[in-house]
This record gives structure tokens, C-alpha cells and sequence, in this order.
């Protein structure tokens, strides 16, 4: 567990300090328009994020959400058009979260019973996502109706309302991976899922869970990434590689198992801090990626020196004498 | 030794069961049953069976055809889950941990979901529950940091949770010192008084004699019947273990030669599963490696090769072994043909050609650049030599019969020339009789010029026929010694089984 709060402790570190020195040269930074843009622009990194960490905790990646997400936007503009109002908009949002479920199932589909690798799997959802929506909207446009929107983005003060019930869920989801034999299965799993097999645990239906968890998570993203632009684009974002970034910066291994979800968010919000704070300094986006960049290493290195120390003793301690088999031989 | 009345119900009943994987029939028309409070010996060589029969018991494995019954119901499209509802509980020869979590954590999980106490007490829990058992171990330690000792008493602690009817033993000792042994026995005993049927499976003939009530015996996956543990002798045992007709020639053993210097010398050697390991071998001398399925004989043969880690020296004609990495061995001349052929032996989509001539291309090579040429005549002659079917240099590996495989691996020692000590783990797995006398003539071709040869084999036929003198292993340290004149499959099954004759014998020479 001690090793668990270090991405924790590490991401509030450099939330903080990246935000205290940019305060300092630039005073609008904690400003309350400047905040309150701030998280709004982080929101579908973040929620997109959580569900990253869904399938990394199964040893799985899910790079179609990006996809996903922009399927959801271009998706909103046929479906949560301007001239409604009201109950109206309710089958519109519910076909959003209709598309992810459906991509969910997908996946999960390709990879629980197709067993192909999930990174191959989202690999090919990917691209038929990106075709689609290519093919409904060539170019962007059809706006998204507002009322829509300012829900979206209504706040308290600064701080967004979803935001708080964002921060609640990650709180919730660490609680529940930690704290309850739930957590603990879905854990169990991503670590061995051959043993997990043995122990009677159904190993098939909680990856299966955790890849549909991911998309659903990955369409909500794309309601606040349509609360983003507005209007009916085709573009694809980088929130794949992001969302994977993030999740690992917060602690989640690769190898499955390992996770945080809180880690993730904090993760996540980092990552926009950044993109949000260089044009204040008049520097290129470009040196944004290469900080991401830098960092991922870095804190991939950190945060397996305990596991890699650790490894070296055991590996001197595993060369132990097996017990003697002398009172075999006198039986 | 507790005697069910005859009037006890069968608890697990397999009936007519069979089972193959490919084209190897693993089991044919077993039927097996188990009453309450009976403790029921399942014994076979490696590869009868045993663990496909446990498997299917299980409901890991599906089997072809025949029916499981755990205690009175049919065990319909089996998993483990399934089983385990019906009252199952197995000990997995190699475990069902899951390194990474405590062995609270672990604990906790190998009870069914409704049996479990709140999540917030499981180590409280976890304390209590093992307490009984006196094992001394902390549950808030990860699995990970356990002896393999301790892993294999948590495994059954694990399996007897769930309070199973049926309980599945696959080989509960290969890791434990005798003290632990005896306490596991205990156990077992304890648990067949309280009524549970025990299926225990063990190489270990008085091992499991001792507590056993009846034996089934398995023979390449045919069953050759139950008998009443009293009454059955280790001798009949043994001979309804082996007793397969000869199939395969061997080439001629040449005298042994005393006087022959040692090409490889190995002192006090240990690693994860075996040691500490003396071994001396003369040139053009064949050692066999004989010992049940995870007593350390991989392992060793795998650290002397530098694939797994080690400790202690070893040395190649004079000249110390680094072990540290593959890369030493192979320079000093020491080669391993691994039994993982598709894994780490072969490139399975490149051409033959290729295959064979990866360890010498840079002799092969002029100014850089290797001549197909040239490696086609390397490759020529040694080919027909050792008989290699194939329809050209250039056909894809993979698409060669397992023997065809192997003896292309086999011509890497034959290229190199300087080659001074093979190790072949299972050289003749998966491979057609009439490949396996070519890969044995070629093996004994390459020592008859100067080289030394260990032979990891879990066949005994093999062992006794190919090699000039077989090492036994059993927990990780040589039990026993058989020299070439005693070569004998029967000879080497008693080693491997620990028959009270033979394991007095290797009293003598193990202290």
C-alpha cells in the first residue's frame, strides 16, 4: 500500500508547484475565470482517464476512446440539435451513452471471446469509429444545443459541478478497488487471471465488465468533449495515448492489477495544467508533449525502484538451500 | 490409516473419461472413484495422466468423453467455479496464488463469495483461520516473499477452506522438508476422519502408501486398476507403472572410460529449486537427469546454461563458467537444447537454413556478407547425416515434424565444431519413433568425438537406453547415482519413486 501513494503524493506535488510558479509570473493564473476554464477543459481527460484505468486494472489497453469520444460528439449533433428543449434531450444524451455501451460490448466481445489482444481489438474499433464518423460528418459542423451545454458546464463559484461529482466517483472507485472483495476480484484478476480461474472466480465476465466500463466512461468524456467544441466535428483528439499516460502517472501498471483511480485524476488534471499554463509563457505546444513525455519516463522509473529493489533481494534471498531430504532417505 | 465401511457413498465418481490434446491421447476410458473418507492414491510415471485426470476432476479441463460426478451431481459444463459450488476443493500442483496479493488477500478469495466476512475483517479473519494449522506465517505478507514450502502448505490450507467434500491432492510435497510432510499426512488424515474424500497424487510411493486406503495405477493414460493399499505390494506397483513395450533401438554404448578427463565440473551449484548440486562429467560420456516432474532438474540443467540464476561454480574443461548470462556458456562451449522448441529454440517462421546456421554465421560470412551458398553446404551433408526430412533449405521450420525440429537444432552443436558440452532437455518430446534413433545416433555421434552430454528426460526407457550412467533428482538435490551397468527402466523408476530399497541405497551415496 505504501508504494500506492507515491504517484498520489507526486502528482499533487507537481499540480502544485507548476501552479505556484506560474501564479507567481502571471496573476490571472488562480484567477476564478482562469480556474473554472481550467477544469471544465480537464473534464474529459479526467473521465475518460478513470475509465483507462478499467482496463489497465484487467491488463488491457483501450485505445479506441478517443474515437469514442469524438463518435459521441459528431453522434450529439444529430441527436441533441438546437431546436430541442427539455425531456426532449433525455433519448438524444441516452444515445451518447447507447454508443458507448455498444462500442464496450464491442471490444469486450473482441476480446473475451474473439481473444484477440486488446490493444489489436481497439486497435480495429478504432478505426471503424473514425470511419463513421467521417462518414456522418465530413466536415464540422451541426451545432449541439446549448441548453445542453451550460448544464454541462454549470458551476459553483469556480469549481464545476461536475468536477465535484467526478472527484466523488475516483474517491468511491479507490475506495471500492481497495476496500471490498470486489476490488479485491477485479484486482485479483488483472494480477493472475490463471489463478483467479482456479480460485472458482469468473475471470472472463469481470474483464468483460471492465472493457464496457471503459467505453461507457469513454462516451460520458464525450459529452463534456462536445461541451468542448460545440458542434459536430470529426476530429480526433489524442486522448488515448493521454488517458493511458495518465492512468500510468497515477500509478496504474501495465502489467495489470495496480491502480488508482484518484491517481488518475490527479494525473489527468496535471496533464491539462500543463497545456493550460505554457501559452502563458509564450511557449509552443509542442514542448507539452515532450514534458508529457519526460515525465511518463520518469515517473515510470520511480515508481518501480521499490518494486525493482525489492526484486533483487528476493532474488538473492529465493537462492536458498531447498529443504534437506536426509530423514526422506532414512524413512 | 482410517478403513471406510463399504457402505460409505461415493463422493467423486469419474466414469469413462477421455482426453486428448492434439493428437496425443492423454487419457483413454479412465474410471475412477473416490468414497467419503477414503484416501484414494492416484500413482503413474510422468505423463500417464495424472494431472489431466485432476484437471478434468476439477472442471479446469473439459473432458472428450465420459462423465464427473462430485458428490452425487453431474458436473455439467465444467469450470472451476462449477466444481467448486459442487463441493470441490483441489490443491494445484503448481498453486493458485496470486503472487502480488497477501496471503490474507489470498486466503480470503478461495472462500465462495458467501462464506466470506466483511471485506474490512479479512485479515483478522485470515489470522484466526490459519492459526490452527500453526504454519508461522504472517497473513500480511505478499505471497510473492513466501518460501515455496510455505506457498505449497498455504495451497491445501486453501483448498480445505471452502469445507470441500472432495479433495484434490496434485503432488502437496514436491517443495516440503519431511517435518512439513509429516504435519501435511496429519492433515490429510484428519480430514478423511472428518469424512472428506481425498484423490492424492504422488510419485512418492511410500509416501502415499502410508496414509493411502486404495491405489489406482495410470499408464499412458489408461487406467490398470484400483487396488487396496494393505494388500498391494511397491514391486506390483512399480511393474503396472512402466512396462511399456520397447519400442525404440538405442545406438551401442562404448566402454566407459575412467581414465577420461572431466570436460564439466559442477560444485556446490544452487538456485531457485535445486542444490546445492556436485556433478562431475568425462568426456564422451551421456549423463542422464532422471527425477519426478519439479524436483529441480530443469532448473539445474537451465542455470548451467546461464538461462536461470545460480550460485556456486562451474566449470568447462578447466576454465570457470560464467553462469551469469546465456552468453557465457555458450562461449565456453556449453550448449542447451531447451525443451520449449517453439519458445527459445527455434525461429519457427524461418527457413531450416537459417535455423541451423545462427550460432555460426560470422564464420559463414566473407567480409560480412554470408553466402547462401556456403551455409547450404554447411548445412548439406550434416542434414542427410542426421536424416532431416524436408523438402528444401528453405522451407519454413514450423512446418517440419517435431523430430524433424529437433534435429535441425540439433545440427547447431554439429556446425559449430568447438563445442565441447551439450545439455538437451527432453531432446526426443513430441517426436515420432523412428526421429528419436536418429536424434539418439547423433547425440552419441557428437560424444564418441570428445563431447560431454547431459540429458534431461522424464522417460526412463530413454534414460536407461541412451546414457552411460543416470543421476536421480528429488527436491532440488541428487538422491542417487546409477551406474551403466544397472541401467534399467525399472531400475530407474524405483529411484524416482523412492522405493524403500533404493532409498536406502541413496542414503549411502547422498551423505
Amino acid at each position: 500500500m505504501r508504494r500506492g501513494w507515491l504517484p498520489l503524493a507526486l502528482m499533487t506535488a507537481l499540480i502544485v508547484a507548476l501552479g505556484a510558479y506560474t501564479q507567481a509570473h502571471h496573476s490571472e493564473f488562480l484567477g476564478k475565470l482562469n480556474l473554472n476554464s481550467l477544469l471544465l477543459e480537464a473534464m474529459p481527460l479526467v473521465i475518460v482517464s478513470l475509465g483507462q484505468v478499467c482496463a489497465l486494472l484487467v491488463g488491457g489497453f483501450d485505445v479506441s476512446v478517443a474515437a469514442l469520444m469524438t463518435m459521441c460528439v459528431v453522434t450529439a449533433s444529430f441527436t441533441l440539435t438546437p431546436t430541442m428543449s427539455g425531456a426532449g434531450l433525455i433519448p438524444g444524451a441516452l444515445a451518447l451513452v447507447g454508443v458507448g455501451m455498444a462500442t464496450g460490448i464491442f471490444n469486450a466481445f473482441l476480446i473475451r471471446v474473439l481473444k484477440l489482444p486488446s490493444i489489436v481489438a481497439t486497435l480495429g474499433t478504432l478505426s471503424v469509429l473514425q470511419g463513421a464518423s467521417l462518414a456522418l460528418r465530413a466536415y464540422p459542423t451541426g451545432p449541439v444545443n446549448t441548453d445542453v451545454t451550460n448544464v454541462l458546464n454549470s458551476s459553483v463559484s469556480f469549481v464545476p459541478y461536475a468536477f465535484i461529482g467526478v472527484v466523488a466517483l475516483a474517491l468511491f472507485a479507490d475506495l471500492w478497488l481497495y476496500r471490498t472483495r470486489g476490488g479485491l476480484a477485479l484486482r485479483a484478476v488483472g494480477l493472475d487471471a490463471t489463478s483467479s480461474r482456479r480460485l472458482g472466480m469468473s475471470a472472463g465476465r469481470i474483464i468483460f465488465l471492465a472493457f464496457v466500463a471503459c467505453s461507457v466512461l469513454a462516451s460520458i468524456a464525450g459529452f463534456y468533449l462536445t461541451a468542448e467544441v460545440q458542434i459536430g466535428s470529426p476530429i480526433i483528439g489524442n486522448q488515448a495515448l493521454e488517458s493511458i499516460a495518465a492512468a500510468v502517472l497515477g500509478g496504474a501498471s501495465l502489467a495489470g492489477g495496480r491502480g488508482s483511480f484518484f491517481g488518475a485524476l490527479l494525473a489527468a488534471f496535471f496533464l491539462t495544467e500543463i497545456d493550460n499554463v505554457l501559452p502563458l509563457f509564450q511557449q509552443p505546444a509542442e514542448y507539452a508533449d515532450m514534458t508529457i513525455g519526460i515525465l511518463i519516463l520518469l515517473a515510470l522509473v520511480l515508481y518501480q525502484a521499490p518494486e525493482l529493489i525489492a526484486r533483487a533481494r528476493n532474488a538473492r534471498r529465493r537462492v536458498a538451500p531447498v529443504p534437506a531430504t536426509t530423514s526422506e532417505a532414512s524413512a | 490409516m482410517s478403513t471406510p465401511g463399504p457402505a460409505r457413498p461415493v463422493a467423486l465418481s469419474l466414469a469413462h473419461v477421455s482426453k486428448a490434446f492434439g493428437a496425443v491421447q492423454a487419457l483413454h476410458d479412465v474410471s475412477v472413484e473416490c468414497r467419503e473418507g477414503e484416501i484414494h492414491a492416484l500413482v503413474g510415471e510422468n505423463g500417464s495422466g495424472k494431472s489431466t485426470l485432476l484437471g478434468i476432476a476439477s472442471g479446469f479441463l473439459a473432458p472428450d468423453e465420459g462423465v464427473v460426478e462430485i458428490a452425487g451431481a453431474r458436473l455439467r459444463r465444467p469450470s472451476p467455479a462449477r466444481a467448486r459450488r459442487l463441493g470441490l476443493g483441489i490443491a494445484y500442483q503448481d498453486y493458485s496464488h496470486v503472487l502480488d496479493l497477501t496471503v490474507a488477500e489470498n486466503l480470503y478469495l478461495a472462500l465462495p463469495p458467501k462464506d466470506r466476512p466483511p471485506h474490512r475483517r479479512a485479515e483478522r479473519w485470515a489470522k484466526e483461520t490459519i492459526a490452527p494449522f500453526e504454519l508461522g506465517i504472517a497473513v500480511d505478507a505478499t505471497i510473492g516473499t513466501l518460501s515455496l514450502a510455505e506457498r505449497q502448505l498455504l495451497e491445501v490450507v486453501k483448498a480445505l477452506l471452502p469445507r470441500p467434500k472432495v479433495l484434490l491432492l496434485d503432488e502437496p510435497t514436491t517443495a516440503l522438508g519431511p517435518d512439513a510432510v509429516g504435519k501435511l499426512q496429519a492433515l490429510v488424515l484428519e480430514q478423511a476422519r472428518a469424512g472428506v474424500a481425498i484423490v492424492y497424487v504422488s510419485h512418492r510411493l511410500p509416501e502415499v502408501l502410508s496414509v493411502a486406503d486404495r491405489v489406482t495405477v495410470l499408464r499412458d493414460g489408461v487406467g490398470q486398476g484400483t487396488f487396496d493399499a494393505e494388500s498391494v505390494s511397491e514391486e506390483k506397483l512399480i511393474a503396472l507403472m512402466i512396462g511399456r513395450p520397447l519400442e525404440v533401438a538405442f545406438p551401442d554404448r562404448p566402454a566407459p572410460d575412467a581414465e577420461a578427463e572431466v570436460l564439466l565440473s559442477v560444485s556446490g551449484l544452487r538456485g531457485e529449486r535445486f542444490g546445492p548440486v556436485d556433478l562431475a562429467v568425462r568426456k564422451g560420456e551421456i549423463v542422464g537427469l532422471a527425477g519426478a516432474e519439479g524436483n529441480g532438474q530443469v532448473q539445474f540443467l537451465r542455470a548451467l546454461a546461464g538461462v536461470e540464476r545460480a550460485t556456486g561454480t562451474s566449470s568447462c574443461d578447466g576454465r570457470e563458467l560464467d553462469t551469469r548470462t546465456p552468453l557465457g556458456p555458450l562461449r565456453a562451449g556449453v550448449v542447451l537444447l531447451s525443451g520449449d522448441r517453439r519458445g527459445e529454440a527455434l525461429f519457427p517462421v524461418l527457413s531450416v537454413r537459417a535455423n541451423a546456421t545462427v550460432q555460426v554465421l560470422r564464420r559463414l560470412a566473407r567480409l560480412g556478407v554470408v553466402g547462401r551458398r556456403r551455409e547450404r553446404g554447411a548445412i548439406r551433408g550434416l542434414a542427410a547425416r542426421l536424416r532431416v526430412r524436408m523438402a528444401s533449405p528453405e522451407q519454413p521450420i514450423q512446418s517440419l515434424s517435431g523430430g524433424n525440429q529437433q534435429k535441425v537444432s540439433l545440427m547447431r552443436p554439429f556446425l559449430r565444431g568447438d563445442v565441447k558440452v551439450i545439455l538437451a532437455e527432453e531432446p526426443t518430446q513430441g517426436v515420432d519413433v523412428g526421429a528419436r534413433f536418429d536424434i539418439y545416433e547423433a547425440l552419441r555421434a557428437k560424444t564418441r568425438e570428445g563431447v560431454a552430454a547431459v540429458v534431461k528426460s522424464s522417460d526412463p526407457i530413454e534414460l536407461a537406453g541412451l546414457c552411460d550412467r543416470v543421476i536421480v533428482m528429488s527436491r532440488g538435490r541428487i538422491v542417487e547415482e546409477i551406474p551403466g551397468d544397472e541401467l534399467g527402466e525399472r531400475r530407474i523408476v524405483e529411484a524416482i519413486v523412492g522405493s524403500k530399497r533404493t532409498v536406502s541405497s541413496a542414503h549411502g551415496s547422498a551423505a
